[in-house]
């Protein structure tokens, strides 16, 4: 069943390629029932998935590769069930975004191996299956930041390569030290024991992974890829950035981290909640000196990936539970923040809060982009009847028994949030329509429809959150149980 | 064609040349001649209905505290109470925004009249006979005195506007029949329309009478010669055209940050100078004009929006700019009307005063949309 949502996107990929060379239109039309089909297919794996059971399910377990301890083995559980719908939805929304562009099917055929990746990552219960899936999102992306990005595409794609490929070196010596020293003879991550691990071994290996993930997510000072990713990136890939593959950063830290080292996670707990407290107040801090509306969302993403940190070192079954919630929430916010920063941009040129004014005028400005627009950064600093309230309090609630001080100093982040999303929407949407642009091109419910998508699905989870906490939950507990039992362990 | 005899100086020279030779403000081409008529067809129909609701407030709804159905024009029933809820009406708030806007900066015999003995004596009848079955209004009547005489001020207003736009509207509708029968093919002929318009009705006595238990009260009796264009045009055009009033989106209401001029005659807000961009939105009065004349757009200038870039989606804008236009020509024929001699004497002295008149008037144009309608 699970392997379906790998292959379906491979086929489709095979099958753009396939097409004759001048068709405009049909790749994105393939690439869309392709994707749309996976969605489809999440959806009736997540009606057929047991939210009590905190086993993988539907697991699918083919030998590859006996000599080198590497297994084609996947599964899902209330971790990655959230982020497999949330993945299949943003590429559903990041193709029906794309506008007409050059060498369609090269495109088309990229984000479909984007999507098989990302997807791969998420099933693997093999840890060099993962390594593999997370490799093979590597090149799609760089190749549609390179291709169809901005003026200096070239730059931020290299730098994304570097970047991750650094990360990749780290998450993969970590994934060989945990096998090896372990003693285990496969890289199965269903019984892998590293309890038996001297202290400071562990500690040496979650470093590694830390900083393997924590240039994916990006933590500070990891992090200054991600400007220049998104600034560059055509508005579908910085969908697929902010809201689905920097989630492969903090879904690493929680499945390899929290789960496969609990002892050195619990001894490093306060300084990741430190560092946490600097990645959130970092990011907010830098969103707000910025002039261009895309880097301002980045910066912002910055900063609420760092809510997952606090909440991951918490580690308290509440924590734990809003880090997911905090991906899912983060996850639509961002991609709903970027889809409307790119509809500005193509309607007007221009993404520069200094050239921006008015666009909430009612006849020449897009009054309705412009109330999306509240609409998402009201989420994103976590105004109640979002999912950015519930997910935000979930983390905040959960991490304050453990780390009362970083905690707060994170639930200042929040009240950045709103001062830098209430300067954008001011700049930008209201007080007079700018000189510059005041012969606007018509917005056309096709430009927001994906925008109104994500805006129903993050009012409707806010008003709503069990539909979210309960396929995860069980899981999330079971994850900080497990650390809880370490802790104890340990003295 | 008439010799401009001496050259203007005036830092808009062209305009003030163009208004020598009998032109108008506005540039001469085809689709500024298709644009302004069409607008003014539906400003017409827009300010007939207005007029009519305005004569029927100051002859029935005056004196009323409360004239919770002023704008039904005598007729309530549920299907046009439905209608009115759901917005599928005329914003007759519009032409009390004018009105209110005229009573403000006054000007003209009207004005005048309200401050004479004359008005105050026959208002106080009026007010006796209305009020005099009325326990609670009388009461509030002998504790503020001026109270009721100043709601009767208002109703002399709301009758002038009336009055005022009822000849308009049938000189802006007669102009686009014969603009269908092809007598009008350019902007000066429109000027031209206009002003023969404006004259024929210049001396038309503005009055107003009001029926209490069938007796008839004058209130501006014929006697008083208030007239059209000298009481109720030139103040109208000094009011709307000119001066207007601040609303959100041009100034900051801020009064106390001396952001809007005490003074009133630095008030810049009128119809020649308004910025069009805000328009649509909530608490701008124009907005309430152009959503009535949608209703009423022949089907030329529907096409001539609809090329646009946005086509029709910035529909009340591109009305308001259109309506600029036709404003900047109904300019014209009120500046050429008012010239103190022939626009074609020989007398140099004449001429001499004619351009004085027009660079005066020319120079309040400086900062209006004048350049931008021009474009």
């Amino acid at each position: 069943m699970l392997s379906v949502l790998i292959l379906l996107p491979l086929i489709g990929a095979v099958v753009v390629c396939l097409l004759p060379i001048g068709t405009t239109k049909l790749p994105r039309r393939i690439t869309l029932a392709f994707s749309s089909v996976s969605l489809l297919w999440t959806i009736v794996l997540a009606f057929n998935f047991n939210p009590v059971d905190i086993n993988k399910q539907f697991s699918e377990f083919i030998p590859w590769i006996d000599a080198l301890g590497l297994n084609y083995h996947l599964g899902i559980d209330g971790l990655s069930l959230p982020l497999l719908m949330l993945n299949a939805l943003l590429t559903c929304i990041a193709i029906y975004s794309t506008d007409a562009l050059e060498r369609p099917r090269f495109y088309y055929c990229l984000l479909l191996l984007l999507n098989a990746g990302v997807t791969g990552a998420f099933l693997a219960q093999d840890l060099l299956l993962f390594f593999l899936f997370y490799e093979l999102e590597l090149i799609p992306l760089y190749l549609l930041i390179g291709i169809w990005g901005g003026q200096r595409r070239g730059y931020a794609a290299t730098k994304f390569l570097i970047y991750t490929a650094v990360s990749g070196v780290f998450i993969l010596a970590s994934f060989l030290g945990l096998v090896w020293l372990s003693g285990s003879s496969s890289f199965a991550l269903e019984g892998l024991n590293t309890s038996s691990l001297p202290l400071a071994t562990q500690i040496l290996l979650l470093v590694g992974i830390l900083i393997g993930f924590g240039i994916k997510i990006p933590l500070v000072p990891f992090h200054t890829w991600l400007p220049d990713a998104h600034v560059e990136a055509s508005t579908p890939v910085s969908v697929l950035l902010a809201g689905v593959l920097l989630k492969l950063g903090t879904y690493g830290l929680l499945r390899f981290g929290l789960n496969l080292l609990p002892q050195a996670w619990s001894y490093v707990a306060p300084w990741l909640a430190t560092w946490a407290v600097v990645s959130v107040l970092y990011g907010a801090s830098c969103a707000i000196a910025q002039k261009d509306m895309k880097k301002m969302v980045a910066y912002s993403s910055i900063g609420h990936m760092g809510y997952i940190l606090l909440a991951a070192a918490a580690a308290t079954p509440l924590s734990v539970l809003g880090t997911v919630m905090q991906m899912i929430s983060h996850g639509l916010i961002s991609a709903l923040l970027f889809l409307l920063v790119g509809v500005v941009y193509k309607k007007t040129g221009s993404r520069n809060l200094d050239v921006l004014h008015g666009l909430f005028n009612p006849e020449r400005g897009m009054p309705v982009i412009g109330s999306l627009m509240v609409l998402g950064v009201m989420a994103s600093a976590g105004t109640p009847g979002m999912v950015g309230f519930i997910s935000e309090f979930i983390v905040f609630r959960g991490s304050f028994a453990v780390f009362p001080l970083q905690t707060l100093l994170c639930m200042i982040g929040t009240g950045l949030t709103a001062v830098y999303f209430l300067l954008l929407v001011n700049r930008a949407f209201f007080g007079r329509l700018s000189e510059q642009v005041t012969n606007l091109p018509r917005v056309y419910w096709s430009d927001r429809a994906p925008a109104i998508i994500l805006a129903l699905l993050i009012v409707i989870l806010g008003i709503q959150p069990v539909w979210l906490t309960y396929w995860t939950e069980s899981t999330t507990t079971a994850l900080s149980t497990a650390n809880v039992v370490a802790t104890v362990f340990k003295r | 064609m008439v010799t401009i005899a001496k050259p203007s100086n005036h830092p808009l020279a062209e305009y003030v040349e163009r208004l020598q030779r009998g032109e108008a403000l506005l540039r001469d081409t085809p689709e500024n001649v298709i644009e302004v008529v069409e607008i003014l067809k539906s400003y017409g129909v827009v300010i007939d209905a207005y007029s009519h609701n305005l004569i029927y407030i100051a002859e029935n709804q005056f004196l009323e505290l409360f004239p919770f159905f002023k704008y039904f024009n005598g007729e309530v029933n549920l299907s046009k109470l439905m209608r009115y809820m759901w917005h599928d009406r005329i914003n007759f708030e519009y032409a009390e925004y004018c009105m209110r806007t005229m009573l403000w900066h006054g000007g003209g015999g009207l004005d005048a009249y309200l401050d004479t003995p004359e008005f105050i004596k026959r208002a106080k009848a009026v007010i006796q006979a209305k009020v005099k079955n009325n326990f609670f209004i009388n009461g509030v009547n002998q504790l503020f005195p001026d109270f009721l005489t100043e709601q009767l001020r208002v109703s002399v207003y709301y009758s002038g506007l009336g009055q005022f736009w009822r000849v308009m509207a049938d000189i802006f509708l007669s102009l686009y029949d014969r603009y269908e029968q092809g007598e009008i093919k350019s902007v000066p002929q429109i000027v031209d329309h206009i002003k023969a318009g404006l004259v024929e009705n210049a001396s038309k006595p503005i009055t107003y009478a009001v029926k209490i238990d069938k007796k008839v009260y004058e209130i501006i009796p014929a006697s008083e010669n208030l007239t059209f264009l000298a009481d109720t045009a030139i103040p109208y055009v000094e009011a709307i055209f000119f001066r207007g009033t601040p609303f959100q989106g041009t100034v900051s209401y801020n009064a106390q940050q001396y952001q809007i001029s005490h003074d009133q005659g630095k008030f810049e807000y009128g119809a020649l100078y308004a910025d069009p961009l805000p328009i649509g939105g909530a608490g701008i009065p124009p907005t309430l004009l152009m959503q009535d004349m949608r209703h009423y757009l022949p089907d030329d200038l529907h096409e001539i929006y609809r090329r646009s870039r946005r086509g029709e989606d910035d529909l009340r804008v591109q009305i308001c700019e259109t309506f600029q236009k036709s404003m900047f020509c109904v300019t014209s024929a009120a500046i050429l009307g008012l010239l103190p001699y022939p626009l074609d004497t020989q007398d140099a002295n004449q001429q001499e005063q004619n351009l004085v008149h027009l660079e005066k008037w020319v120079t309040r144009l400086q900062t209006s949309r004048l350049l931008d309608v021009n474009k």
